[in-house]
């Protein structure tokens, strides 16, 4: 077996007062993609930085190629030819995609930049990379997602790169985005390239992965396992327990209608939508990211104005344009970005979650005891983690702040819950526990809307599911009796087509 | 749900994956950050009482000289009350120097109908001037710098031609003049109405829905107005509360000055600013201190009453005023930018 | 109207005693020499009869402080006397502005430019740009740097404000007390040279008898004189008199002291010549005297201007040509003399 890229030994990383590392043994071979899996907080970002030089690891060894390399410098990994695609897309919008390309080592002649060398580099790697399409002069703030992070493994490649890492690719793609960026990164494999990759999506491994290692509480639980390991298996290793089941039992649809939907229309993006939603059950709308179904949420909540169409709650009409209204007829959004979107980062957890109903301490004065005794039984009803209420929102983990969000709203006793992508980027087994939270929300009486692009769990948990496709409802489907594929056939126009 | 397999992830599910705590400060909670910096003030505060008390032994540390100082902060600190609200909401209001004098004009041409005609017609016009701005602002989307930029230009134009550029004589007007030379309680009365509105401005901040409303709108815009916080009301308000407060300070002023002048209020919005910026709030919103605004009025007063009683030259006083203000904010600023 | 005219016949003899003294280095341009033109009528008779129609054009900071709106007010009224005038004001924000203003105003071709400059110094370029243009220019109050930049000169006298406010102060106190003054704004020509004056004329009368114990700038404010006295109140408690340097600013100054109830303590002097002044000045007590700096002299600018254009000497003197530099001196206003001086305060 030739010498592994790659090799992790021991490794550890102490921060005051928390292990993040805690003894991470870990190889890539050339060619092959290894991946890693853990829950969120398990220390694969610390991991990530170990490798890229981000940050000094307190113990432990990195090999490359068998020699022990420098650590903690960025410079130096680079010239090993280490790589990192980070979750956040970390470039620049206003610059164009040649830029973009080759920031931090841009071709010189003479002392001045040398535009034409740079624009051709960029259109060989991007024919390499087989997106010709994509112009060097383009800007990036107009290229969509996967746009971009197909100018960020561009931008890899220029520099040579030979181990590449990618945390959580796919979070920001949908399914045929993600088949695309799978093609790209079986081509870097092809030539040689070793590849770490990280994600929550464990059905992702066995479609991509050569090997798999699990990484909880800072230790490598199991390091390159086939990656043929079953998904049970791997939540088990990562659980440390079987886990019974990752969908809740399916909630049913007896309930009144709660939202009443008709003809929404929001150009471009949301085309003559019409539904309702139960007390009692789950709605699911699935689609492709760009179909329209963050819009149709937002055009129903009022945060953007419609063109046209009703949106009733308990047969009431709700002026287009008001979440406050909204709000007052007992609805609540839970929107697709959390952080920018639905948390005043910055603010404790009690504030973050009293926002939409302060009124109800306020008594000539906000009562904070009261305040923060009514917001913390809420965070606890939910396991949020931590449930001290004093705490900024900003130090929990992405499921713990969508808990934060879910509690705002129970709060407020709301009865229609409209969730966009209220799982991603959360680890598999804190998915788990938000299915089975909005499953019994659900048995409560409320009606739950969840946009998703993981066509998955909407087949495992929803009532109903509705297909978006290009604005409209295509079609609508049983939760019982969905599958992934059948979901993804009417989400996709081309296959529409062609199995038509 | 009691057996839910997620029970064991309590331990680790609290920590971020792509944040791990990268140092002990890191992980303080904002509101013990505010206090901090707050606590930070006091020692500046306390640092300067001490100075001054070495170097003018008899007549700094002085009830006398208390009541000056505070006398002199109660303009600027009114203003600075307001404009932390303003920069919550992650606006700024240029325009309150010139307002002040605007209002004081205003009310001063009216001031044969009486001092009470005076207070009322100052405060209504800087409530005016402020709706003008929030109107801009709020609903016709103009960026705050720019609005109150044409506003400060405008305002100051308004009081030259309203006054045809000569101050007005308040000489005789008594009520009015109780303002800046009266008293309650043995305390001057612009002092107690300038803690009054320091109180209210706590409170208001601190422990009303309208205050919530007001930072959050600051903090993060889309996720307050999908959390029902009516941002545009709310930002709207804030500009009509530093002109309401720009109205009551001319009426301070003019009181002290018995005129009211045109070009009064020259360049006080940059010490409402600065006040407010030095106390912990936050220009790019969404962090606010009443406190931490009350001591800033208060380092920028002692600091412009002990230069002065020093009598030191022009030169050094504009130097030792910036270097303490850099210190200040050196020794406070917040980790993240 | 016929005060001006005086006032610019008083002007136009002052320049020969202001030539002939040798105390001021202002005087350079005044014995600058005037090359008799052939053409020039001799003995001019009257200078108010009507000449060829020429224009002017002025250029000023801007006027929202009592004085300088004086000065933007005096100009157009002289101009509004002449038919044979065609004038135009233009105020600039900053002296970058005024620069770029004056460039423009070149371009346009008057027959005089009249120039109050935001600073003498920066603007003297321009200034010359005018004159080796053709155009020439009319210097008010603040001096350019060189005599190059402008064909005639009129200006007050601010060192004097100083010598006469000392001179006032040393014989009220009698040599023996203690002074504060309130300055202007700090670092430019008129403060220091009103400080000046105040500071040489005190030590030369009274040695140190009378200690300045306070001297800070207000900025020609009254909201900053107010704040500025209060704090010198504070840590002083024996003051005998303030010298100010404006007469607006001193109603911040005067409030801070009545303000304290510590009118009776001491006497004040102000600069400039308003008219809430004159009232105080009547009335007597704190406020004893101000000295006048006349906005007038920007109405005798203007006047210059046109017969500057019209190629005509003044009327009261022989020469064919208008004198390059006039000092109009400040005059004291007291309580002895302030309603004889009453038609000179301006609001």
């Amino acid at each position: 077996m030739t010498t592994p890229i790659l090799e992790v030994r021991g490794l550890v990383k102490e921060y005051p007062g928390v292990r993040a590392l805690a003894g991470v043994d870990f190889d890539v071979r050339a060619g092959e993609v290894h991946c890693l899996v853990g829950p969120n907080g398990a220390g694969k970002s610390t991991l990530i930085k170990c490798v890229s030089g981000a940050v000094e690891p307190t113990a432990g060894e990195i090999l490359i190629d068998g020699e022990p390399a420098a650590t903690g410098d960025p410079s130096t990994a680079l010239g090993n030819g280490i790589a990192t695609i980070y979750q956040e897309r970390d470039l620049v919008e206003d610059l164009t995609v040649a830029d973009s390309i080759f920031l931090g080592h841009e071709p010189r002649r003479w002392g001045l930049l040398d535009r034409a060398r740079m624009r051709r580099h960029a259109s060989d790697l991007l024919r390499r990379l087989d997106h010709e399409a994509i112009s060097p002069r383009a800007h990036v703030r107009d290229l969509r997602p996967a746009g971009q992070q197909v100018v960020s493994i561009a931008r890899a490649l220029s520099r040579h790169v030979r181990l590449l890492i990618m945390d959580e690719p796919s979070a920001i793609l949908d399914d045929s985005e993600i088949e695309t960026m799978f093609g790209l990164v079986r081509r870097l494999t092809a030539e040689g390239v070793g590849v770490v990759y990280i994600s929550h999506r464990l059905d992702e491994i066995r479609r991509l992965g050569d090997r798999v290692t699990v990484l909880t509480d800072g230790v490598t639980v199991a390091s390159g396992l086939p990656a043929t390991t079953s998904a049970d298996e791997l939540v088990e290793l990562m659980v440390g327990h079987k886990v019974a089941q990752l969908y809740p039992e399916r909630p049913s649809r007896d309930g009144r209608v709660l939202l009443e939907v008709r003809g929404v229309r929001r150009l471009p993006d949301v085309r003559d939508v019409s539904f309702e939603v139960r007390a009692g059950e789950v709605l699911g709308i699935g689609g492709l990211v760009g179909a329209g179904r963050s819009e149709l949420l937002r055009a129903i909540y009022g945060v953007d104005g419609r063109d046209a169409g009703e949106v009733l709650v308990d047969g009431r009409r709700l002026p287009p344009g008001r979440p406050d209204r909204a709000i007052a007829a007992g609805l609540g959004l839970a929107p697709e970005d959390r952080k920018s979107q639905a948390l005043l980062l910055d603010w404790s957890l009690i504030k973050n979650v009293s926002l939409a109903d302060i009124s109800r301490f306020q008594r000539g004065l906000i009562r904070v005891r009261a305040e923060r005794a009514a917001a913390e039984e809420q965070l606890r009803a939910l396991r949020t983690v931590p449930d001290d209420g004093g705490r900024m929102a900003r130090e929990l983990s992405g499921g713990n702040q969508q808990k934060v969000v879910l509690a705002r709203w129970l709060l407020r006793h709301c009865r229609v819950l409209l969730l966009d992508e209220p799982t991603r980027g959360v680890d598999v087994a804190t998915k788990a526990e938000l299915y089975r939270l909005v499953a019994d929300l659900a048995a409560q009486g409320l009606g739950v809307v969840v946009v998703s692009s993981e066509l998955e769990e909407l087949c495992g948990f929803c009532t109903r599911i509705l297909v978006m496709r290009e604005g409209e409802l295509v079609a609508e489907v049983d939760g019982a009796e969905a599958t992934e594929l059948e979901l993804l056939r009417h989400a996709m126009p081309d296959t529409q087509e062609m199995l038509a | 749900m009691s057996t839910s397999p997620v029970d064991e992830y309590r331990g680790v599910a609290g920590r971020d994956d792509g944040e791990a705590p990268s140092s002990g400060l890191g992980r303080l909670a904002l509101p013990t950050r505010i206090k901090l910096q707050e606590y930070t003030l006091v020692g500046v505060v306390l640092a300067l009482v001490v100075i001054g008390a070495v170097l003018e032994p008899d007549s700094f540390p002085t009830a006398n000289n208390l009541r000056a100082i505070l006398t002199q902060a109660s303009v600027v600190g009114v203003l600075a009350i307001g404009m932390t609200f303003v920069i919550a909401t992650a606006g700024i209001d240029l325009s309150v120097g010139s307002a002040v004098a605007a209002s004081g004009i205003a009310g001063g041409l009216l001031i044969d109908s009486g001092d009470l005609v005076f207070v009322v017609v100052a405060l209504g016009f800087g409530l005016g001037l402020g709706a003008v701005n929030g109107g801009a602002i709020a609903y016709g989307k103009v960026v705050p710098f720019v609005a109150t930029l044409a506003m400060l230009a405008i305002a100051r134009g308004l009081a030259l031609l309203m006054s045809d550029k000569n101050p007005i004589s308040l000489l005789g007007s008594d009520g009015v003049r109780w303002f800046g030379t009266g008293e309650i309680v043995g305390i001057p009365a612009s002092i107690v109405i300038f803690l009054g509105v320091a109180i209210a401005g706590w409170i208001l901040l601190n422990r009303t829905r309208y205050g919530r409303h007001v930072v959050a709108a600051g903090g993060n815009r889309e996720a307050a107005r999908i959390a029902g916080v009516p941002v545009r009301r709310v930002v709207f308000s804030v500009y009509c509360l530093t002109g309401l407060l720009a109205g009551l300070a001319a009426v301070l002023l003019s009181g002290r000055l018995a005129s009211a002048s045109p070009v009064a209020g020259e360049l006080l919005e940059l010490d409402a600013i600065g006040a407010t910026v030095i106390g912990g709030t936050s220009l790019a919103g969404g962090r606010a201190t009443v406190v931490g605004t009350f001591l800033g009025v208060m380092v920028f007063a002692i600091i412009f009453n002990l230069l002065t009683q020093l009598n030191l030259a022009t030169e050094w006083q504009q130097i030792v005023k910036g270097v303490i203000i850099l210190g200040a904010v050196l020794i406070q600023r917040p980790e993240r930018i | 109207m016929s005060f001006t005219r005086r006032l610019l016949a008083v002007g136009a003899a002052l320049v020969l005693v202001a030539a002939a003294c040798s105390d001021d280095d202002d005087g350079d341009g005044a014995e600058a020499d005037t090359d008799a033109e052939a053409g020039a009528a001799e003995g001019e008779a009257d200078t108010s009869e009507p000449g060829e129609t020429v224009t002017v054009a002025a250029s000023v900071p801007p006027t929202d402080h009592g004085w300088l709106g004086q000065i933007a007010a005096k100009a157009q009224e002289a101009a509004d006397q002449w038919d044979d005038v065609e004038f135009r004001l233009v105020e600039a924000e900053d002296a970058d502005s005024q620069a770029s203003q004056i460039q423009t105003l070149i371009n346009e071709e008057p027959d005089v430019l009249v120039v109050l400059p935001y600073d003498g110094e920066q603007l003297t370029p321009v200034a010359e740009q005018a004159m080796e243009a053709g155009i020439p220019v009319v210097n008010v109050d603040r001096l350019f740097a060189t005599p190059e930049a402008a064909r005639a000169t009129i200006l007050g006298d601010n060192y004097d404000i100083g010598v006469k406010a000392a001179e006032f102060l040393a014989e009220q106190l009698d040599c023996e007390g203690n002074v504060v003054e309130i300055q202007g704004i700090a670092g430019i020509s008129v403060t220091q040279d009103r400080t000046q004056g105040f500071a040489d004329t005190i030590e030369e009368l009274c040695g140190n008898g009378i200690e300045i114990v306070a001297q800070q700038p207000a900025d020609f404010l009254p909201d900053m004189g107010l704040q500025v006295m209060e704090a010198i109140l504070q840590a002083n408690d024996d003051i005998d008199a303030v010298y100010t340097h404006d007469d607006d600013m001193s109603e911040g100054v005067v409030a801070a002291i009545e303000n304290a109830g510590r009118e009776d303590e001491m006497i004040l002097t102000g600069a400039g010549g308003s008219c809430n002044a004159f009232d105080r000045i009547e009335e007597g007590g704190l406020y004893a005297a101000t000295y006048l700096y006349s906005p007038t002299m920007a109405g005798s600018a203007v006047n210059l201007a046109r017969l500057i254009a019209q190629d005509r000497g003044m009327a009261d003197l022989v020469e064919p040509e208008v004198p390059s530099e006039i000092i109009v001196p400040p005059t004291q206003v007291t309580q002895d003399n302030v309603d004889e001086l009453r038609d000179l305060c301006f609001d």
